[in-house]
């Protein structure tokens, strides 16, 4: 194969890679949004706050097969906290105050972050080898193939424990109709918290297998919200396994539009993409459109 | 519990004076207390007044959260210095710096302002990176990271100093105020609180919702490139990251913690953002202000204690996030590091427990200790007599079909309505009522077919042309602006014409009394009524009437019998949509009957009643004896 051509391919196979990380951020506001109708603008903070309970874990000994539940546990406990003190007041009264407390919340762990822990980043430690392995020409590292498996396997697990399990259900029940939901016995208010807590839980898993990638520290916050809001609005905040495919484009793209376009501009085209993409169909390019009843 | 004093002011009076008084003191500081730094910290309050009042605009009126705020607010000032670099006079200079925000905020507002909520924001966001990305990247003009520094050029002949530039920032502040006021307090204003509401009832009465915000969202943009054009001349040196995500963060904050909807709340978030700083590296003042903070937040869960209540969420999360500032005020042990957290503390504490932020909560305060003179209400004048008539057909509905999916809700229905006349269209349930009044209203783009209103065709799927046609309708779900009062309703809608004619519709539909109420305090059967009212103010000629007595009272339906009647007299056109069917049969010249998306029947009431397609349609196949017997002996059944 030719060279170049062959660097393109690579170019575009790494940023699928960080698109699938992004799309396993913005399950969790797919997460959210179906029980409430409101996500986390804090979510970068979240997955943040999971890299940093991982490697917190990992310093007091604890070995990677502990670390990554570890990590989960305070997320879904994060996840929790932030549903009940930003967003159940502003539900309740109708309005808008989630995205303004969200951020509120995402700025305070912000600042705790940069305090406790240091601006500067630090590495994720991994038990697995640093070498890359060869697929016909293109290079993958163990730890890009953890993002991947990890994405599709949390993803998948979520998926069929919406389906198949009690809960699962009483959380689609609640997402169609709160108060229908209430009337046929199932707490709303436990639904929402439960989604909550299964949205931080992802969050902080998908710390833990970013980290080791990126490295981790207080500015991968805002970058990740943004991106991974991004693949969430375009896919379409009920799409499903939509999210996937968007994630995979737009990493690609940003690959390749740094390597066209300068570093500098790697993000713009995915940005204008994105607002045209909002522009054309605002429910997401796999949602369901929505039908004005009045 | 204790009276108020009545001053015997207007509100607008009092509020007047006041403003004017806190400028003229805020122009006398500099004389009063001096220091180069005060007055640089004076002048950023001022120029970011002028930011967010712009900003309270989308925040604040139009109800969205714009992200973009920071970015205009860059490209304004980049805008404006370049200018300056390339010789232009400080009023040029300061227009430059509006068409630097304006132009690119509409290209964003084309494809955003369509959008909502979640959706909005995060246009918005996009649109504020890809500022800061092109600012970072465009060397040859910005010189990027590295900075731009300008002198800063004279006003006329006179040249600047520190001073005289405060001034000169203030005075656009109060002009920028003053504006904004005055714009937001007028028709223009009540439309866009109406909008938020509900932005299919303003363009399904004509007021149009896209115009409006876009226009809204034009004016805070040029406010941003007006107070980045002052910035650059009080800085005098510009770098693209000042102008990111953190900095955007700290103004839709301060729109928030200082109030939202209000020039005053604006000022009160700009001096809070622009003072932040400084409150931090002084521990004294910091302490004494976590201290106020708490006892400020203890008042309300107390309260609660002593009446031997379990306090709730909003009664103590403010008090648990000051108990965590004070913990820091003690524990950090670098301040300046906990900024931003620090902040974040303070305003979870407000927003959750001032909703309305600091002006709002002041305003309510206010409002219990002092009695205000309330605006007159003119005496009302005209009414339904004076309805202007339909010429030819007030309807011509040609092979309207409508699917969702699978289902034909819809499925090739013509319909005629005459001049004068009332017709109504009834169906059991589900049978596409609502979606026919959808499609000739505009709600609703049709599959096929087309609909012409008083002899105009209007846009397929266009609720501003059908209203322009002359078509206005009612909802059958409620669609109130809530935060308007009934008199505003009326106001919003009216093309032209007065408060005392808005009175006269009042009047007609037997609101006059409840003028000032606001919809939201209002009653079901207040607000059914209130929509016939607000439908008429458009002057209509055709009204279409979707199940106004649903839900209704028995004495509210003989009103509204009586109201339909007189507007019948007055030689509208109608279309009614109705379950009640003695309300159909009293009102109506002829009834149209729907089943299965289908039209079955059309003729005089009388004769309606008894087509046999239409009994089957609303009792099924069986014959009717076999029903009444089960009526009789249900056992049987």
């Amino acid at each position: 194969m030719d060279a170049k051509y062959l660097a393109l391919v690579q170019m575009a196979v790494g940023g699928g890679v960080m698109g699938m990380a992004y799309a396993l951020v913005a399950y969790g506001f797919q997460l959210t949004y179906a029980a409430g109708k409101a996500v986390n603008f804090g979510q970068g903070e979240l997955v943040m706050l999971g890299a940093f309970a991982g490697i917190t874990l990992s310093g007091i000994g604890l070995p990677y097969w502990a670390v990554v539940p570890g990590a989960m546990v305070v997320g879904a406990l994060l996840g929790w906290f932030i549903e009940r003190v930003a967003v159940r007041l502003a539900l309740k009264q109708r309005n808008e105050g989630w995205i303004l407390l969200t951020i509120i919340v995402g700025l305070f762990a912000l600042s705790s972050v940069e305090n406790i822990w240091g601006r500067e980043d630090r590495p994720f430690p991994v038990p697995w080898p640093a070498e890359a392995l060869d697929f016909f020409g293109i290079s993958f590292t163990w730890s890009e193939l953890a993002i991947v498996v990890g994405a599709l396997g949390m993803m998948t697990l979520v998926e069929l424990a919406k389906r198949y399990t009690m809960a699962g259900i009483a959380v689609q029940a609640v997402s169609a109709d709160p108060d229908a939901a209430e009337l046929c016995g199932i707490r709303s208010q436990s639904a929402i918290s439960l989604s909550w807590a299964v949205s931080g839980a992802a969050a902080a898993f998908a710390g833990t297998v970013i980290g080791p990638v990126t490295t981790v520290g207080p500015t991968m916050a805002a970058a990740l919200t943004l991106k991974a809001f991004s693949v969430a609005v375009v896919a379409g905040l009920d799409s499903g396994f939509g999210l996937v495919i968007a994630g995979v484009a737009l990493g690609a793209a940003e690959n390749l539009s740094g390597y066209a376009l300068g570093s500098g501009w790697r993000e713009a085209p995915g940005l204008i993409l994105l607002i045209l993409a909002l522009a054309l169909r605002p429910q997401g390019v796999f949602g369901k459109k929505i039908i004005r009843k009045v | 519990m204790f009276a108020a004093i009545d001053l015997g002011l207007r509100e607008n009076t009092a509020e007047r004076i006041v403003r004017i008084a806190l400028f003229i003191g805020l122009a006398a500081l500099p004389g009063l207390w001096h220091g180069q730094y005060a007055l640089g910290l004076l002048t950023l309050m001022a120029v970011y007044g002028v930011l967010l009042i712009g900003l309270d605009a989308t925040v604040g009126y139009l109800g969205q959260v714009n992200l973009a705020q920071a970015a205009l607010f860059g490209l304004g000032a980049y805008g404006s210095a370049l200018a300056v670099q390339a010789g232009a006079p400080l009023p040029l200079a300061l227009l430059a710096g509006i068409a630097a925000a304006v132009l690119p905020g509409a290209a964003l507002a084309i494809p955003a302002l369509r959008l909502e909520g979640p959706q909005f924001a995060l246009s918005t966001l996009s649109f504020a990176t890809l500022s800061v990305i092109f600012l970072n990247e465009s060397e040859s003009l910005t010189h990027g990271a590295l900075g731009l520094s300008i002198v800063r050029p004279s006003l006329f002949t006179l040249s600047l100093d520190a001073r005289s530039f405060y001034w000169l920032c203030l005075v656009v502040l109060f002009i920028a105020w003053w504006a904004s006021q005055t714009m937001l307090k007028s028709r223009f204003g009540l439309s866009i609180e109406a909008l938020r509401d509900s932005p299919t009832a303003t363009d399904a009465l004509g007021i149009g919702t896209l115009r409006h915000k876009a226009l809204a969202f034009a004016w805070g943009s040029s406010l941003a490139g007006l107070a980045g054009g002052l910035h650059a001349m009080n800085f005098g040196y510009l770098q693209p990251a000042a102008f990111g995500y953190d900095l955007m963060v700290m103004l839709l904050l301060g729109v928030v913690f200082g109030g939202r909807r209000s020039q005053w709340g604006a000022f009160a978030g700009a001096a809070v953002v622009a003072m932040l700083p400084n409150l931090l590296s002084n521990r004294t003042l910091f302490f004494g202000l976590v201290c106020f903070g708490c006892m400020l937040t203890l008042v309300s869960p107390i309260r609660a204690l002593i009446t031997r209540r379990v306090p709730s969420f909003r009664e103590v999360a403010p008090a648990g996030a000051m108990a965590v500032a004070f913990g820091l005020a003690f524990m950090a042990a670098n301040l300046e590091e906990w900024r931003k957290g620090i902040f974040a503390l303070f305003l979870f504490a407000a927003v959750v427990g001032l909703p309305d932020g600091l002006a709002g909560a002041f305003a309510i305060t206010l409002q219990k200790i002092i009695r205000f003179k309330p605006d007159p209400l003119p005496p009302a004048t005209g009414g339904i007599s004076s309805m202007e008539m339909s010429v030819g057909s007030a309807l011509i509905a040609s092979n309207l079909s409508k699917s969702f999916g699978g289902v034909r809700a819809v499925d090739n229905v013509s319909l005629e309505i005459g001049k004068g006349e009332t017709l109504g269209l009834i169906g059991p349930n589900g049978s596409g009522k609502t979606t026919f009044i959808n499609l000739i209203s505009g709600l609703y783009v049709p599959d096929g077919g087309s609909v012409e209103i008083a002899g105009k065709r209007s846009a397929p799927g266009s609720l501003m042309s059908a209203s322009a046609a002359g078509g206005a309708r009612t909802f059958q779900n409620l669609q109130p602006f809530s935060g308007l009062s009934a008199l505003e309703s009326i106001l919003v809608c009216q093309g032209d014409g007065g408060k005392s004619e808005a009175m006269g519709l009042l009047r007609a539909v037997g609101l006059e009394d409840k003028a000032r109420l606001r919809c939201s305090d209002m009653s079901y059967g207040d607000l059914r009524f209130l929509e016939i009212a607000r439908a008429l103010a458009t002057k209509p000629r055709l009204l279409m009437l979707d199940e106004p007595a649903a839900g209704m009272s028995k004495p509210d339906i003989v009103r509204l019998v009586t109201l339909i009647a007189s507007i019948k007299k007055a030689g509208l056109s109608i279309l009614l949509i109705e379950h009640h069917q003695d309300v159909v049969a009293e009102l109506c010249d002829r009834v149209a009957v729907m089943d299965g998306g289908r039209l079955i029947a059309l003729g005089t009431p009388d004769k309606v009643r008894h087509d046999p397609k239409v009994i089957e349609a609303y009792l099924g196949t069986e014959d009717v004896e076999a029903l009444v017997k089960c009526e009789m002996e249900p056992k049987l059944c």
